[in-house]
C-alpha cells in the first residue's frame, strides 16, 4: 500500500476487506467484513473509523469472532474457563493446558456498547435486580441467562476482595443464578512496614511477602481446580511455559506502546491500541493467534514509523487515556480534537508486565496479580500513570469514568492532583457512558478545549 | 481592522466587535438564543455593524465559540469556551489566576498560567445543580423574575440548606420548604449558596487568588457572595460577565488575523504578555 495510511468508515474498511480476500491474499480463517457483525447487531461498527491496514483487518475480525471461537472450542471438545475480574493472571494457567481455553466473561459489558443496547441485556440484569446504578458489567449477568453469547463456561473463577464491589455483587448474583463461582481471594496491597519481609512486583512497586504467600496459596486451588478440569497435571513446567508464552503476547504489546506512542507521527490509531491492549488479558481466547494479530499490528506500525508516515497530522497535541470507554466512537473523537494517544492505563496495565521467569512460577504469577492496579492505592497507579505520561511523552491526561463503576468513580480525583502536581500536566476527566451521545458535544468541547490548552503550552 | 468574536452559548448569543489596531471593543450585543442558532448570530452581527456603520467586509476575522459554534458557518474559526474565557478574563483582568464560569448549562473552572493561557480546567456539565439553570428553575417554582433573585437572596435571613445534588430532586425540595414555610428570599440564597458549593467542589483544595467570576451567572447579586462565603477567597466579578466568551474570541480573532497578516497591526493588550513582540 503506498497511500498514506489513514481511517476509514466501515464501509471503505470492508470494501479494502473484501478487495484483500479476494485478491488470494494470506488471510486469516476468522477474516472478513465488518457488515457481518452489523446484521448480527453490532450497530455501533457503523459509526466507527477504522485503521486501514490489513492488520487491523485482522485485529477487527479477531476481536468480533471471539463468540464463534469460544463455541467451536467447546464443539470440538474443549472445556471452558470463565476467568472472571481476573485481568490476565487466571487465562495464563489455563492456556497452559492443551485442552483449556479461558475467556473473559466480563467482556460481555461491551455487547449492549456495540450493540446500542439493542439487544436488551440491561434491561434483562436489570430484571435480575442490577439496575444502572451498577456498573455496566452488570450486562455479563445477563449474557448467561440469555445464552446468546458466549457459552457457559465450564468452570467460573472470580477474584474477590480488593478487586472490584460492583463486580462482586454481580458475580454473587450470577452464582444466586445456578453458577457456582470458585472464588479466590485478591488482598488489598498495601505497602510493607519498615523492616517487614517485602518482594519486589513486576512494574517496580513493592508489596509484603505475607499479602504475596496469600495470593500463592489462593492461585493453588485455581491450579488445582484447572487441573481437575482438565484431566491433566498442572505441574510448574507446564506453568512456566504457559507464562514463556504470555510473556511473548506481553513482549509484543511493549513493543507496539513502545513504538506507537513516542513516534514522531501516530501510527496506529487510539482505537486500535485500545482493542490491541485488551488482547493480553485473556488473549481473546486463542493465545497463539493473539501472538500472530499482535506481530502484524507491531510489523506494520514498524513499516509505518521507518517510513515516516502517520494516520493522523503532525502536532497532534500527545494525550494519556486513562480507564477504557465504554463507547468506543470516543477514541474516534479524541483524534477528530486534534489529539493522539501517547500512553495509556487501562486498568490492566499488570497484564502488559512482564510475568517473571526468574521465579518458581506460582511464585511469579501471584507477585503478577498483586500488581494489579485495582488492588493498590490510587496513588500507585497515579505513580505509574506519571511514570509512563513521561516516559511517552504525553502533554495532557484524560482520565474517563464509566458511570456505575465504583472501582474509578472516585480515584480520577486523586490521580488527577498527582499528575498535576508531579508532571504539571493538564488533567481532563470525562465521564462516558455506553452510549455517549447526549453527551456529545460536551465530551467534543472538553477535548478540544485540552488540545487547545496543550497548543498553547507549545507555543511557551 | 476589525475582527469578531461570536460566544453561542444555550441561554444567549453574545457578539463582540473589536479594533484589533487599539483591541478595544467596538460594539457588543446580546440576545436570546432560539432554534436558529445561526439566523440568528447573523441578525446580531447585523445589527451592531449597522449600529456602527460597518459591513460585513470590514470584518477581518470571526471567531465563533460556545456551545452552539459550531452551527456558526459563517466564523472562519471556531474555539472552545474555555480557551475563549481565559483570553477575556485576561483582557480584563490581567492578573486573574482562576476563573470561574458559570453559564447556562455547564460550569467551568479555568486554572490560568502565569502569562494567561489556560494551565489546566474542569466543566460541570452533567448536572444542572451547578449552573445558571438551577436559578432559572426557582425563579419560575417562585414565581420572580429571574433579575429579582439577587435582591431577594440579600434579604434572607436564614438561607434554607438545599440537600438534593440534582435540580429535579432539589425542585421537590423547594416544593417541601415552601410547603413548610419557607421565605422565598432564603430559599434562593440557599440554592445560589447550593450552586457554589457545587463549584467550590470543582475547584478542590486550591482556588489560587485573583480568582475572576465570569459567565450570565456572575451578573445575578448574591452569587458572588455565596462564592466567597463557600471559597473563602475575594471573588472578583469580571467586567459585563456575559460577554467575556465573546470578547475572548474576538481578541482570539485579533491574534489569528494577525498571524495570518490579515491585520498589520495589533495592539499589546490583545496579547499574552510574552507574546506581545509577536504578529506587530
Amino acid at each position: 500500500m503506498n497511500d498514506a495510511p489513514k481511517r476509514l468508515s466501515m464501509e471503505d474498511f470492508d470494501r479494502l476487506c473484501r478487495r484483500r480476500l479476494a485478491s488470494g491474499a494470506p488471510v486469516a480463517a476468522y477474516e472478513g467484513p465488518l457488515a457481518r457483525h452489523v446484521a448480527d447487531g453490532d450497530r455501533r461498527l457503523l459509526k466507527l473509523q477504522y485503521d486501514d491496514s490489513p492488520a487491523a483487518l485482522r485485529l477487527w475480525s479477531f476481536l468480533l469472532t471471539e463468540e464463534e471461537r469460544l463455541h467451536a472450542a467447546r464443539a470440538a471438545g474443549k472445556k471452558i474457563v470463565g476467568a472472571m475480574k481476573d485481568l490476565g493472571t487466571v487465562p495464563v494457567m489455563a492456556y497452559a493446558l492443551p485442552n483449556l481455553v479461558a475467556f473473559y466473561p466480563d467482556g460481555a459489558w461491551w455487547t449492549p456498547c456495540v450493540m446500542e443496547l439493542s439487544e436488551g441485556l440491561f434491561g434483562l440484569a436489570q430484571s435480575l435486580g442490577l439496575g444502572d446504578a451498577m456498573c455496566p458489567v452488570r450486562a455479563m449477568a445477563a449474557a448467561f441467562v440469555n445464552r446468546a453469547h458466549f457459552p457457559i463456561p465450564d468452570l467460573l473463577t472470580c477474584s474477590v476482595g480488593a478487586t472490584c464491589d460492583d463486580f462482586s455483587a454481580v458475580a454473587q448474583r450470577l452464582e444466586s443464578l445456578g453458577h457456582p463461582i470458585l472464588w479466590w481471594e485478591m488482598p488489598a496491597r498495601r505497602r510493607p512496614d519498615a523492616g517487614e519481609p517485602a518482594v519486589t512486583l513486576p512494574g517496580g512497586f513493592s508489596a509484603p511477602e505475607s499479602q504475596v504467600a496469600v495470593v500463592r496459596s489462593e492461585l493453588e486451588r485455581i491450579r488445582a481446580a484447572l487441573a481437575d478440569l482438565a484431566g491433566l497435571p498442572l505441574g510448574d513446567a507446564q506453568l512456566a511455559a504457559g507464562i514463556r508464552e504470555a510473556n511473548r503476547v506481553r513482549a509484543l504489546l511493549a513493543d507496539l506502546r513502545r513504538l506507537a506512542y513516542t513516534a514522531e507521527l501516530c501510527p496506529m490509531p487510539a482505537l486500535e491500541m485500545l482493542i490491541a491492549e485488551m488482547l493480553a488479558i485473556h488473549f481473546c481466547s486463542d493465545r497463539e493467534e493473539s501472538v500472530e494479530v499482535l506481530a502484524g499490528l507491531l510489523a506494520e506500525v514498524r513499516r509505518r514509523t521507518e517510513c515516516k508516515e502517520g494516520v493522523l497530522p503532525a502536532g497532534a497535541a500527545r494525550v494519556f487515556w486513562v480507564n477504557p470507554v465504554a463507547d468506543l466512537r470516543v477514541m474516534n473523537l479524541l483524534e477528530d480534537c486534534g489529539a493522539r494517544l501517547c500512553g495509556t492505563e487501562f486498568l490492566f496495565c499488570h497484564a502488559l508486565d512482564t510475568i517473571p521467569t526468574d521465579l518458581p512460577p506460582m511464585e511469579a504469577l501471584a507477585r503478577m496479580a498483586l500488581a494489579d492496579p485495582m488492588v493498590g492505592p490510587s496513588a500507585d497507579r497515579a505513580a505509574r500513570i506519571v511514570r509512563d505520561a513521561r516516559e511517552f511523552g504525553a502533554e495532557a491526561v484524560v482520565i474517563s469514568r464509566i458511570p456505575g463503576a465504583s472501582h474509578c468513580a472516585m480515584e480520577g480525583g486523586v490521580i488527577g492532583d498527582i499528575v498535576r502536581q508531579q508532571i504539571g500536566l493538564p488533567v481532563v476527566e470525562l465521564e462516558v457512558p455506553p452510549l455517549a451521545d447526549p453527551l456529545w458535544p460536551t465530551l467534543k468541547t472538553r477535548l478540544e478545549a485540552l488540545v487547545e490548552t496543550v497548543l498553547e503550552r507549545r507555543k511557551r | 481592522m476589525i475582527c469578531a468574536g461570536i460566544d453561542g452559548g444555550s441561554r444567549a448569543i453574545k457578539i463582540v466587535l473589536m479594533d484589533c489596531a487599539t483591541c478595544k471593543v467596538l460594539a457588543s450585543g446580546v440576545r436570546d438564543q432560539g432554534v436558529h442558532h445561526e439566523r440568528l448570530a447573523k441578525e446580531l452581527l447585523a445589527e451592531l455593524l449597522k449600529k456602527e456603520k460597518l459591513t460585513r467586509r470590514k470584518i477581518a476575522r470571526t471567531v465563533a465559540t460556545g456551545y452552539t459554534r459550531n452551527s456558526i458557518t459563517f466564523a472562519d474559526a471556531t474555539v472552545t469556551e474555555i480557551t475563549c474565557h481565559a483570553a477575556g478574563v485576561r483582557y480584563a483582568v490581567p492578573d486573574a489566576a482562576t476563573v470561574i464560569e458559570i453559564g447556562g448549562q455547564d460550569s467551568k473552572l479555568l486554572r490560568l498560567s502565569p502569562d494567561g493561557t489556560v494551565h489546566d480546567f474542569a466543566m460541570n456539565d452533567r448536572c444542572a445543580a451547578g449552573t445558571g439553570r438551577f436559578l432559572e428553575v426557582v425563579a419560575a417554582r417562585l414565581g420572580v423574575g429571574f433579575e429579582h433573585l439577587g435582591a431577594m437572596a440579600r434579604a434572607a435571613k436564614s438561607p434554607s440548606p438545599i440537600s438534593s445534588m440534582c435540580v429535579v430532586f432539589a425542585e421537590t425540595e423547594i416544593i417541601g420548604l415552601l410547603a413548610s414555610d419557607a421565605k422565598p428570599a432564603d430559599i434562593v440564597a440557599g440554592v445560589q449558596a447550593s450552586i457554589a458549593s457545587r463549584v467550590a467542589a470543582m475547584i478542590g483544595r486550591e482556588a489560587r487568588p485573583p480568582v475572576v467570576f465570569t459567565g450570565g451567572v456572575a451578573m445575578i447579586p448574591g452569587m458572588v457572595d455565596a462564592l466567597h462565603r463557600v471559597l473563602k477567597v475575594s471573588v472578583k466579578v469580571a467586567p459585563k460577565p456575559q460577554m467575556t466568551g465573546a470578547l475572548g474570541a474576538a481578541i482570539l480573532a485579533c491574534r489569528q488575523a494577525a498571524a495570518d497578516g490579515a491585520a498589520s497591526k495589533c495592539s499589546a493588550r490583545c496579547y499574552p504578555a510574552n507574546k506581545r513582540n509577536e504578529g506587530r
